[in-house]
């Protein structure tokens, strides 16, 4: 009974933390700009993310360890180093976005600038870090984040041609605009598979005292939660194609993409869009600053868990704290949210391969994980996944930053 | 025991289940009638800056020395109080914040943790 709980629980929550700034800027962009010929990549993203997510969470329940720990444990410090840097940069950046995009959401329907409210959502931010506890953070937001649905809801009243969506799924050349189709495609895998988000769910296994019991929970989490969730993502990629791109509407800038629910929504569009972005951005910013503290302070040795209060782990507070200030100084200088959040998703497609290949060495380990270690299977889709996203990366950003987009 | 499978980089516990850091280095002791034996645990930024390159560690040193709360660089933990290792953990018969291993735990939970309303949850 527990166990079903646990699921339904987790599949909810897996569907409503889905959509984050990221996902929101990649597939308006993808929609307005070339339709539905981008879901293919959406797909390739959701099958990675599902297998990341599943192996981290048998990771964590076999072993009773999260991922920067039990890495640097097997591998030593020299070796993690280098992902242990990366991780970093890509939380901060991370970070940033989803601050962009809260600071977005309230702009749009105060109308102050968003830099004014950096410093009002970093100070909201952090007293949900310091007074919450894991299951609150995990359960509140996630839950609200369910509004995200309208998305769906909004794709299914648009009536989108079935065929064309179809077509959509296999990869296909595109007409015009060849750099910018491999950028955005890229930035939707960096998005979906964003790597905070496998290395965050091995530290919430342990927060939630996973133990191999709870194998099956996990796979239906990982299977369905994740699965229903890129249906967020795929709506909004229909709703961006029916709506912005008969229009000639590139998004160029997230206000072009705050008109995508009017249609289907026409009184509180605008609101609603808001709210969904505003509620998205918080819960993964708290996801967000919580994995750079745990990745931090389990490279260290040093006492973590949000449970805990904060004199009984302050290094652990000190990090996210630090990290919510570095971001958000990114807004309040004047970054352009959505051109750090496609950026930063690009890169995190491109910092793949030194994220996920010592976790998938460490998945193979078979006295680690005696029976549940990786088949053959999950590896291979694994490693062709991560090396197809760093090649397209690192062959798409130098293009798109030279195309100027 | 492997010294570098099995206690290198591994978790410390303390007397009460407190993280207390890792086991950063390993120090022996070349003695002239036997074998070489484990004589400490070592812990702290400047021993990870040295595993990198011996130079950078002595630089982190002379950075830290200015600066950091900590009076030494390198906190020693003697063999001696090494209880168990374990698969994932090595336990210790020591209390962490009565070491220098929490010199920065104690100095932040002292001058910023207590002065922020609501540090208990």
């Amino acid at each position: 009974m527990k166990k079903a709980m646990t699921l339904a629980l987790g599949i909810l929550t897996s569907v409503g933390g889905f959509f984050d700034v990221g996902n929101i800027a990649t597939t308006a962009q993808a929609g307005a700009s070339f339709r539905f010929q981008l879901i293919w990549s959406l797909l390739l993203a959701t099958l990675l993310v599902i297998f990341l997510v599943e192996m981290s969470g048998r990771f964590a329940a076999v072993s009773g360890k999260a991922l920067p720990d039990a890495i640097r444990e097997h591998f030593g410090f020299t070796f993690w180093l280098v992902p242990f840097a990366v991780l970093t940069l890509i939380h901060l950046l991370t970070l940033g976005a989803e601050i962009g995009g809260m600071c977005f959401a309230l702009h749009l329907v105060t109308g102050i600038p968003v830099w004014v409210w950096a410093p009002v959502v970093a100070i909201l931010t952090w007293l949900f870090l310091w007074r919450s506890t894991f299951s609150t953070i995990e359960n509140s937001t996630s839950l609200l984040g369910l509004l995200t649905l309208a998305f769906v809801v909004a794709a299914l009243l648009h009536h989108p041609p079935t065929g064309e969506v179809v077509a959509g799924m296999l990869p296909s050349l595109p007409h015009h605009d060849p750099e910018k189709y491999w950028f955005i495609a890229v930035s939707i895998l960096g998005a979906v598979i964003a790597p905070y988000l496998f290395y965050f769910y091995s530290s919430g296994a342990v927060e939630d005292d996973w133990d191999p019991s709870y194998i099956a929970v996990n796979r239906g989490v990982a299977l369905i939660g994740m699965g229903f969730g890129s249906v967020i993502s795929l709506g909004a990629i229909v709703v961006a194609a029916m709506v912005l791109a008969p229009r000639g509407i590139e998004v160029s800038d997230y206000h072009q993409a705050a008109l995508m629910l009017t249609d289907a929504f026409p009184f509180w569009g605008f609101a609603l869009f808001a709210a969904a972005m505003g509620i998205a951005c918080l819960g993964a910013a708290l996801e967000v600053a919580l994995s750079m503290a745990y990745t931090t302070a389990q490279t260290f040795g040093w006492n973590w868990g949000e449970d805990l209060n904060p004199r009984e782990d302050a290094r652990f507070c000190l990090v996210y704290t630090g990290a919510i200030l570095l971001s958000a100084l990114l807004i309040m200088f004047g970054v352009d949210p959505l051109k750090l959040t496609l950026l930063t998703m690009a890169i995190n497609a491109a910092a793949l391969p030194f994220v996920v290949i010592p976790f998938l060495l460490l998945m193979n380990d078979g006295k680690l994980l005696r029976e549940h270690k990786n088949g053959w299977l999950s590896n291979a889709v694994i490693l062709f996944i991560v090396i197809l996203s760093f090649v397209l990366a690192v062959v798409s950003i130098p293009l798109a930053i030279r195309g100027g987009s | 025991m492997e010294l570098v499978r099995d206690v290198l980089d591994k978790q410390l516990i303390d007397r009460e289940g407190t993280k207390m850091g890792r086991a950063d280095g390993v120090v022996l002791e070349i003695r002239p009638d036997g074998p070489p034996r484990v004589d400490s645990l070592t812990l702290g930024f400047t021993v990870l800056a040295s595993r990198l390159h011996p130079r950078f560690g002595d630089w982190f040193a002379r950075v830290r020395a200015r600066w950091s709360v900590r009076k030494s660089g390198r906190y020693r933990v003697p063999w001696s109080v090494v209880e168990e290792v374990r698969q994932h953990d090595i336990q210790l018969a020591v209390r962490a914040l009565d070491t220098p291993a929490f010199d920065w735990e104690r100095w932040l939970r002292r001058h910023v943790i207590e002065h922020l309303p609501g540090a208990s949850k």
